[in-house]
């Protein structure tokens, strides 16, 4: 590229990146600025004075910690069992062949297409039966048996593997467990990756689970936490921005170091398919 | 495998059995055929409730989605050129979207306040229009906005709806992301052997790049689709919880929520549910019917 | 060469399987020391949906309640945000409801008429209800009754009126509004029509949301309840959205939109009568806390301290004096609770029923809450507190009136609610003059169908 063209390109990029950078530094400078100068001045982006203590207080308002921990777990279980089990899953459905197995895979992608308001209450019941309810468990085991998104992305995914690979295992005697995995997985590690760190956010994320399955307090996660800070403390601008950069950070974190690797799973998570 | 079967087929079915049924949450489900279907035509006939909604969720999608996309696209065939600073850039496209749900809404709403929000602030200052957002049920793309009218004494064609697909199109992050790998994935060769052919930049992304993307897109339309129609939270937030103002924001998502919980009408609440199942099963299947012409399939 | 790429992974997953575990043992840790019942007393699962600083003063409502007998112990559950309806269908559906909930939305109606909540009349005697009948307010009266039964009771009461800032009035030489004409006169003085850029500060703009409390102020009623027939056509309700509308006449559908969207309930957002914004606003009770913390903040500051008044809505020559709209945090109890005599003594407790009167002054100070019965008001504490709060006492007197009508206690009332706020809001939002008998005409069909369908299903 010439110059021009260069200097065009990061002119275009610079004033995209402010306008999207806008809101959240809004959110930054509003979380560090006394509650007055919120009101006087919603738009000035520089605080006058530099009000730490936001952050404390929103710590102290909310079980913050107890919060925390809840998220992590959630977290931590349910990337495990959606890498476990879709992988599983996506497995049968890209390498084995198996009566009405295409014919399940498009109920499973219709399965997507339902809004969760409906199926929640048949959902609900069932995971009460188990005797889940008011546990993290039942965020977490439903995780262990797969969801459609990520059993699509990683089935596309083993489908660009060449099949001659599985071929050669099974003549040096594999079975077909042995194949999965100890040749398809570690194949598939910059994808099951991918498909993790999607997991690590929508787990991070989620909020509606929280409200089908947890009633005490002390169950819940960060999500959800928020959002009942965010109802008590409505009037509190200072104190929600500071609560919401501290939900928002960790994952920008986890996405700042780990979009080398997450960019290359999702580049060879075969979407071109 | 049966536990999948068990966790999604088996709600899947039930919820199509209320949608026969008149089901208050409360009381067990009474069977009563075809009513919440008929009830449903009846609206559709008269031109309430859910076609109202299917309007406000047909503009909000058919209008976020294709801007996303486009979006996107460029946003990641920028990023892609040889710059320094894309992981930079790169994290702050695709922030927005892991940021809650609950917490842009509020943030949004908050940026968009017509009187002082930052937006308007800046519109005002460069003597533009300060449109009402949140605050009107105006519709930008309609055959009203065409009417100079529409544009005076301060007045702008602009209202909730496309406050909520700005909102959509700073979260689109995640698809940005996805097209970038994409074009990542690109092999160099075939940019080389269209330099040598004397293709500039643009013609080089509008043959060989878009082309390529082709797929990506695909997949991103669909998933957009339906992301965009099952959109709730947000909606919730911003209208009140009830379609304010004027019912503008009254999308599938929301009258399906507000029949089964505060309507107590369960039963029509999965006829709508199953409607939007139908809307979205249709549309994804034509999709991938005409996908063939224009979706790339060559190179592997 | 690093060990091969399948131990790789082997390994990676046992580490993150033992991260797990040692995650879900340390929140075991974590969530221990939970709230004890004392073995020789029943437990009340008590939900609400208070948060913030209300919350503490729930806590201790609870907390006074359980010192003051042996019998029960009250557990409450706060449930900020929007969801605490959902969250009991939840309950109701697993079999497994709590025993008492507070909640702010129009659900009596619905929820009796289905038969998810008690009637009063099964957990007290006919006689004890029958007092409590005579006990409430009028207007709390209202809030709870379905087809002639009591569902449930309130613990306070919301109610609107009209806060005027008298320094604003007093520099246009205005004084507060008595009449609709004296309103019009404010807005029109403070806000001359007809000007073309954008207004800073208004004398009044009506809330579309608001016909709920002009309606009854000029005469209207929603809903005639002998006949079960919805009544939006009748001439004070249409009179009271022209009067509404003729302010969208005066400024414009766009400026109206504008200038009140700036001044909801938004985050950051102060009481937009501080600001010079308006002269004169529609609130509740709460506003003469901010009122009070404002002018104090004004004095440290050692500016002039602003002042300000509230009165009843005023209403036009043929209208009704005392009017609005109230609304009310009512206590249900849900049927399938395990301890309802226990639910109903906390709501005795709370709201100052038979011999409690004095606790729940003491309540309602705390929460500057607006108590549901005159012979709480009469007690000493109150007395006390509206003597040093003039302002709030223009609302005990409204909670008296028995033209303080709430949304229709009738199934359906959630979409009842909505849909003529929607309607007023289109007729304020219209580009073109809009037709308001044909929208009201339209409204009224939709509504009687509706809720002719939620009472037809049981």
């Amino acid at each position: 590229m010439n110059w021009l063209q260069k200097s065009t390109v990061y002119a275009l990029l610079l004033f995209l990146a402010t306008i999207y950078s806008l809101p959240l530094l809004v959110m930054l400078s509003g979380s560090l600025k006394s509650p007055a100068e919120i009101q006087a001045s919603p738009n000035q982006l520089i605080p006058d004075g530099w009000h730490w203590e936001n952050y404390a207080e929103a710590i102290t308002a909310m079980p913050f910690w107890r919060y925390l921990s809840n998220t992590l777990v959630l977290c931590v279980g349910s990337v495990l069992g959606t890498v476990i089990s879709c992988s599983m899953a996506a497995y049968a459905f890209a390498r084995l062949k198996w009566w009405g197995r295409d014919w399940l895979f498009a109920v499973l992608i219709g399965t997507m297409l339902l809004p969760w308001h409906v199926t929640m209450i048949p959902r609900f019941l069932l995971l009460r039966e188990v005797g889940l309810y008011n546990t993290l468990g039942a965020l977490i085991l439903p995780t262990f048996l797969g969801d459609a998104f990520s059993i699509f992305l990683l089935r596309q995914f083993f489908r660009t593997i060449p099949e001659e690979v599985s071929e050669a295992a099974r003549i040096d005697g594999l079975s077909e467990w042995g194949i999965y995995w100890r040749i398809i997985m570690p194949m598939s590690v910059p994808a099951l990756i991918t498909v993790g760190l999607f997991q690590f956010v929508a787990a991070w994320n989620d909020f509606s689970g929280p409200l089908l399955f947890l009633s005490n307090q002390d169950k819940f996660p960060l999500a959800y936490g928020l959002e009942q800070f965010v109802s008590s403390y409505s009037d509190q601008t200072h104190l929600l921005l500071a609560a919401a950069t501290l939900f928002t950070l960790p994952i920008v974190l986890l996405f700042f170091f780990a979009q080398k690797t997450f960019l290359k799973g999702i580049a060879t998570t075969g979407l071109k398919d | 495998m049966v536990g999948l079967l068990a966790l999604f087929v088996y709600p899947f079915l039930v919820s199509l059995y209320w949608s026969f049924c008149e089901y208050d949450l409360i009381n067990p489900p009474r069977v009563v055929g075809l009513a919440n279907y008929q009830q449903l035509a009846s609206e559709f006939a008269s031109g309430t409730g859910i076609a109202k909604a299917l309007w406000n969720t047909g503009y909000y999608a058919l209008i976020s989605v294709p801007l996303s996309i486009v979006l996107g696209v460029s946003l990641a065939s920028l990023l892609s050129c040889d710059i320094r600073g894309q992981s930079i850039f790169r994290t702050l496209f695709y922030l927005p979207s892991v940021i809650p749900v609950v917490a842009a809404s509020i943030l949004w709403m908050w940026l968009l306040n017509p009187t002082d929000g930052l937006v308007n602030s800046i519109l005002g200052s460069l003597g533009l229009w300060k449109p009402q957002w949140f605050a009107s049920p105006n519709e930008l793309v309609s055959a009203n906005a065409f009417a100079s009218s529409a544009w005076a004494n301060n007045a702008t064609p602009i209202g909730s709806k496309d406050a909520l697909i700005l909102m959509s199109l700073w979260g689109m992050g995640n698809f940005m992301v996805i097209y970038l790998a994409a074009i990542g994935d690109i092999p160099k060769s075939l940019y080389e052997a269209a330099r040598i052919d004397g293709a500039g930049p643009l013609r080089r992304f509008w043959n060989v790049t878009l082309p390529l993307l082709t797929p990506v897109i695909f997949f991103n339309l669909v998933m957009g689709l339906i992301q965009s129609v099952q959109a709730f939270t947000q909606i919730y937030i911003v209208s009140e919880g009830r379609g304010a103002p004027a019912d503008s924001t009254l999308m599938l998502s929301l009258q399906l929520f507000l029949s089964a919980f505060q309507h107590l009408d369960m039963g029509y609440a999965s006829a709508v549910a199953w409607l939007l199942f139908a809307i979205l099963g249709v549309s994804t299947w034509l999709l991938f019917r005409t996908s063939r012409r224009w979706v790339y399939e060559g190179v592997r | 060469m690093p060990a091969n790429p399948s131990m790789r992974s082997f390994l990676t997953i046992t580490l993150a399987l033992l991260l797990g575990t040692g995650l879900v043992t340390a929140q075991q840790w974590l969530s221990r020391g939970n709230h004890q019942v004392p073995t020789d007393r029943e437990e009340v699962v008590f939900w609400h949906f208070w948060g913030g600083a209300d919350r503490v003063i729930v806590e201790d409502v609870a907390q006074r309640f359980n010192e003051s007998q042996a019998k029960y112990f009250v557990r409450p559950v706060a449930m900020p945000g929007n969801n605490l309806d959902l969250k009991f269908f939840l309950s109701v559906t697993g079999g497994d409801p709590p025993d008492l909930l507070n909640i702010d939305d129009p659900v009596i109606a619905d929820w009796g008429h289905r038969g998810a909540i008690l009637p009063l009349d099964e957990v007290a005697s006919p006689e004890e209800v029958a007092r409590l009948e005579a006990w409430l307010f009028p207007a709390a009266r209202r809030l709870v009754t379905y087809e002639g039964q009591l569902y449930g009771v309130p613990n306070g009461l919301d109610i609107r009126a009209l806060y005027y800032n008298q320094t604003m009035l007093d520099r246009y030489g205005l004084s507060p509004p008595r009449t609709i004409a004296d309103l019009d006169h404010i807005a029109e003085t403070i806000a001359p029509p007809g000007k073309s850029q954008p207004y800073d500060c208004h004398g009044y703009l009506p809330d579309s949301r608001r016909i709920w409390a002009w309606g009854p102020v000029f005469g209207g009623q929603f809903y005639d309840a002998d006949q079960q027939k919805v009544t939006l056509t009748n001439p004070g309700i249409e009179v009271a959205l022209a009067w509404m509308v003729s302010y969208r006449d005066r400024y414009g559908a766009a400026e109206i939109a504008r200038f009140r969207h700036g001044d909801q309930s938004l985050p950051g957002k102060t009481f937009p009568l501080f600001a010079d914004r308006y002269a004169v606003v529609m609130d509740g009770q709460w506003r003469v806390r901010d009122i009070r913390a404002f002018q104090k903040s004004q004095q440290e500051k050692g500016e002039p301290v602003t002042q300000f008044g509230v009165i009843p809505l005023p209403s036009p020559p043929d209208g009704k004096q005392n009017a609005g709209w109230v609304n009310g945090n009512n206590f249900v109890i849900p049927r399938g609770a395990k301890c309802p005599s226990g639910a109903w003594a906390f709501m005795q407790f709370w709201c100052g029923f038979d011999g409690h009167e004095a606790e729940a002054a003491e309540t309602s100070v705390a929460g500057g809450w607006i108590p549901v019965s005159q012979q709480v008001v009469d007690q000493p504490a109150f007395q006390k507190f509206l003597n040093a709060e003039p302002m709030f006492r223009t609302f005990i007197n409204l909670a008296g009136s028995d033209q303080q009508y709430p949304v229709p206690v009738i199934p359906g009332a959630p979409y009842f609610n909505n849909r003529v706020k929607s309607l007023a809001e289109q007729a304020m939002s219209s580009a073109a003059k809009p037709d308001l008998k044909q929208m009201l005409e339209e409204a009224q069909t939709q509504i009687q169908t509706h809720i002719d369908r939620a009472r037809s299903q049981e």
